[in-house]
């Protein structure tokens, strides 16, 4: 089936399999792969990307679900090589270790500031609940969403993750 | 200096972008893909595998089952470190097979393999394979193991006794009891648990048919060890014409350092097809092929004289091996579990046995503590218990027991002598933290509201470093304990590091540029930090018992050291002075008579050109070093657990935690604090929710994805303070111990011992792993029972 989106602001347009999921699309037939694959079946968010400006699950979303969408991945935040203020966090909060969750953490951290404007950590914690980190155990994580978020209010930059 | 900064790591930068490098992201033009077909069964034998289906599957290039495996002449999965008995039999040895041939003998066990040119056709020829099964009895409870009528996972040894070790001095232990004023008896079940990094195992080969060699890319932690085994026991290579890349690895706390039954066969087919070929496992292939961990079942005694001190300790366990023997599997519990047994406690003498067994399950790997939490849980349970009975408070045991600064280097009953260490501080600097006699007020306040709330402590030590390879012969392994570094200063003065370890969350390179930056005068950005990958990195043993930076840093430290010293003899020879007139700052050589400079670049180039360079000093600047640790070091701490328990839920809160660590000289405390904090959550994980459970009657696997299977959430992080002391190790230059698995050790005995706190009074003595709100709930209606009615 031919599934048309756009992805980072640019259009791209494959035939694939209706059992394809848009998590293997992105990472197989777009070729970013910085959206990864952890555990198939939504529990893990390591594969959460922006579908319409709403952070989605893409390993149980099937490509074809999400033709026409706008799409944003992990590979869309940095403009011109300078990071988004969530990257620069959580590379400041050494809020990664091995780096497999970090996307998925960074795509569900814009979204759930774009619903709960006013963050503080329980809500950063409860707003987690969809994404696994088994390196970490969560603080710097915390810690670098409440700093990038309080990064962006000075910048005014909430919104700005769409493309 | 910059060791003991908190410096930012480098590869954060590519990881943020979502620009890693993960083996699932390799891609090749005609790349094939493998599915594997897997036993339903816990225990069958096969009667038929019928693979013409799937042969006709549009896109199917091979199918493969025991026979291809076999007729290709190939052979054996390898356990490189056996354990054999104590008496001196030798083990009974069922290896991993690649592909199961007769019988099967755990759910997920490898029955035929379907290659294809899509990841979809692939799954579809597998699904395709029909294979008939006559089920046969299982057995999935280790604790039943050993029972005279328990279905034999191997007929052939006539048990499912894989090896018995026995160390101590059982006279000395039974003399310790008969004269004993109390004796505190616990059975203690570490609950079995999976790895679970969140990048599943992935491989992917490619055969370059010009110059006869192989690339495999391999989710692994220790790639030279890696291509040994493929190479030199299941399918007969040369090891230079297979190259293992290691590339980014998103996590593996052990676990991805199994030989899983799945990899020989994707390098060989890229071989025998010739094309590049990719194997990517699910989640639940993950819970059915990746090794498990812990699984013991453990009967304990201690002995106390009048005033809790420790007269002995006597222990029993049957710890699960699974259905076959991974490729270190006995040495978990026959070698690692019983060094760490005594802890932290003064204990004149020692029984311990340990029967690994085989039971219809995965088999058992190294994950995070690899024997260290299952010791620490049967050594602390039985010291808090032994406490409460004799009406001592749980500080104040510890106190009269632990081992004193002073009597370091100390010799165990088990015969392990360990470094440094200094238990009474670290102790006093927890209940300081911890704000004890206040938290014992609150407690005894919650108790008069009806509240329940508990404390608990755990102290252990974590054996890490690996040891001299002749330590590791004796004991039986098949591999070296030594790392080898290789420093190479380019002729522009900037640096390569390769080293035989590999990084897959620790932080590997800004921690080993910190200490070559020291040695060699120079900036840390100057300095490149290449792992993982056998055609440019010298022979190493990999990462594995926190041993990278206690030896792959004492590697790189020694050869900095003479690059530095080489570079040294070249400036002062060029400046006309003395080596002791010589200072090095700013990347600059002066000599301090004449105020004349050479900076480092310039000495580079000189050494690489190979002109003006002292009479008889060889020019370039490259130092290999195979650095054999003297001696394997001693990290150690103790832990303290607050929690409530809501009475009429059974849920389990940890409402604080504390943490005190010593892993000698820190290298950079924002990266130690985060592997603190990371294995935090796995210890939390193995005391509230982590629990691979099987079915005991048929052995099914019922635990197989993560929404059964539950990992700790960011919620469910406790507020967890930490604090640190370094005694330097005496065994490496840098004085650094492990540093990233004692917060896995001890959060299941400080919780369990906490919980039962709690419940201590309502007659409650132990309490099964993990706690979840079920199996407190169960305690507290336990208690309701038990208590008087009113």
């Amino acid at each position: 089936m031919r599934v048309s989106l756009t992805i980072n602001g640019a259009a791209f347009s494959a035939d694939v399999e209706p059992r394809m999921s848009l998590a293997q699309f992105v990472r197989s037939e777009v070729r970013l792969t910085g959206t990864h694959i952890g555990c198939d079946t939504s529990q893990c968010g390591a594969c959460t990307l922006h579908v319409n400006g709403v952070a989605l699950k893409s390993c149980t979303l099937l490509a074809v679900q999400a033709d026409g969408a706008q799409v944003t991945t992990i590979e869309g935040l940095a403009k011109d090589e300078k990071l988004h203020p969530m990257q620069e966090a959580f590379r400041h909060h050494h809020a990664l270790q091995c780096g497999f969750c970090t996307a998925g953490m960074i795509m569900s951290a814009l979204d759930m500031l774009r619903r709960e404007p006013l963050l503080d950590e329980v809500v950063v914690r409860h707003n987690l609940e969809g994404n696994i980190c088994r390196c970490t155990g969560y603080y710097n994580i915390v810690e670098a969403i409440l700093s990038g978020a309080a990064e962006m209010r000075k910048t005014s930059d909430t919104t700005a993750d769409e493309c | 200096m910059f060791v003991g900064q908190p410096l930012l790591r480098p590869e954060d930068q590519r990881l943020i972008r979502g620009r890693g490098n993960f083996v699932d992201d390799i891609e090749f033009p005609g790349m094939l893909y493998i599915g594997f077909v897997r036993s339903p069964h816990a225990h069958a034998r096969i009667l038929s595998i019928d693979t013409v289906g799937a042969q006709a599957t549009p896109g199917v290039v091979r199918v493969l089952t025991a026979a291809d495996w076999a007729a290709a002449g190939l052979g054996r999965l390898v356990c490189v470190h056996p354990m054999d008995f104590t008496d001196g039999r030798a083990m009974n040895e069922a290896l991993r097979p690649a592909f199961a041939a007769h019988r099967v003998c755990h759910v997920g066990d490898v029955v035929a393999a379907v290659v294809a040119d899509s990841r979809f056709h692939a799954l579809d020829g597998a699904e395709a394979v029909h294979v008939e099964y006559e089920a046969l009895p299982a057995i999935g409870d280790t604790g039943r193991a050993l029972d005279p009528d328990a279905p034999l996972v191997h007929p052939q040894f006539g048990t499912n006794l894989v090896t018995e070790v026995i160390k101590g001095d059982k006279t000395a232990v039974e003399a310790a009891f008969a004269h004993a004023a109390h004796v505190t008896s616990l059975t203690v079940t570490s609950n079995r648990l999976i790895p679970s990094p969140l990048e599943p195992h992935s491989f992917v080969a490619r055969y370059d048919s010009a110059l006869d060699e192989t690339v495999l890319w391999a989710t692994n932690q220790m790639p030279h060890m890696l291509r040994q085994w493929i190479c030199q026991y299941a399918l007969f290579l040369p090891e230079n014409k297979l190259r293992v890349i290691a590339p980014d690895v998103g996590g593996s706390f052990g676990g991805k350092g199994s030989f899983l039954p799945e990899i020989s066969t994707v390098v060989w087919m890229a071989r025998e097809l010739g094309r590049a070929i990719k194997w990517t496992a699910t989640r639940s292939e993950e819970f059915l092929t990746q090794t498990h961990a812990r699984d013991h079942v453990t009967r304990g005694r201690m002995a106390f004289d009048t005033q809790g001190r420790i007269l002995g300790l006597e222990v029993d366990t049957t710890a699960a091996l699974g259905a076959y023997l991974s490729n270190f599997a006995p040495s978990i519990p026959g070698n690692s579990y019983p060094q760490t047994i005594t802890g932290l406690y003064r204990t004149p003498a020692l029984w311990i046995r340990v029967r690994a067994v085989y039971t219809n399950t995965v088999p058992v790997g190294p994950y995070r503590g690899s024997g260290r939490p299952e010791a620490a849980l049967v050594n602390e349970r039985l010291l808090e218990n032994g406490a409460r009975e004799m009406g001592i408070d749980v500080v104040e045991i510890r106190r009269r027991n632990l081992l004193t600064r002073e009597q370091f280097p100390y010799r165990s009953p088990v015969g392990r002598t360990f470094d440094c260490a200094d238990p009474p501080r670290m102790l006093d600097i927890l209940i300081d933290m911890a704000s004890y006699s206040e938290l014992r007020a609150q407690q005894k306040e919650a108790k008069r509201q009806g509240r329940l709330m508990g404390i608990g402590l755990a102290g252990f030590f974590e054996k890490s470093g690996s040891g001299p390879s002749g330590n590791l012969a004796r004991s039986g392994a098949h591999h070296g304990g030594y790392e080898t570094a290789l420093v190479r200063v380019h002729g522009d003065g900037k640096v390569s590091l390769f080293v035989g370890t590999h990084n897959h969350g620790q932080g590997h390179e800004i921690t080993y540029a910190a200490i070559a930056a020291d040695r060699l005068g120079i900036d840390v950005a100057d300095i490149t930090v290449v792992e993982g990958d056998t055609a440019t990195v010298p022979f190493g043993n990999g990462t594995w018992g926190s041993r990278s930076i206690s030896v792959g840093g004492a590697a790189i430290f020694r050869a900095s050291t003479a690059i530095a010293e080489k570079m040294a003899a070249i400036a002062a020879h060029r400046l006309g002075c003395d080596r002791a007139d010589l200072r090095l700052e700013a990347g600059a050589y002066t000599a301090a008579s004449t105020n004349q400079t050479m900076t480092f670049r310039e000495v580079a180039t000189a050494a690489n050109r190979g002109f003006g360079l002292p009479p008889g000093l060889e020019p370039s600047l490259e130092c290999t070093i195979s650095h054999e640790p003297p001696d394997s070091n001693d990290p150690l701490a103790i832990h303290l657990a607050v929690v409530a328990i809501d009475t009429s839920t059974g849920v389990l809160s940890i409402e604080k935690y504390f943490t005190v660590d010593d892993c000698g000289v820190v290298i950079n405390p924002m990266i130690v604090a985060g592997q603190v904090q990371g294995g935090f959550a796995q210890g939390i994980g193995q005391a509230l929710m982590e629990h691979v459970v099987y079915d005991p009657a048929s052995a099914q696997l019922l635990a197989g994805t993560f929404m059964d299977y539950a990992v700790p959430r960011a919620s469910d992080m406790p507020p967890l303070e930490s604090a640190f002391i370094e005694t330097p190790a005496p065994s490496n230059p840098l004085g650094v111990k492990g540093g990233s698995e004692t917060g896995t050790i001890g959060p299941p005995a400080a919780i369990v011992n906490a919980v039962v706190d709690a419940l201590w009074d309502g007659g409650i003595r132990n309490i099964e792993l993990p706690l979840t709100p079920e199996v407190v709930w169960r305690a507290l209606s336990q208690m309701k029972a038990n208590a008087p009615c009113v």
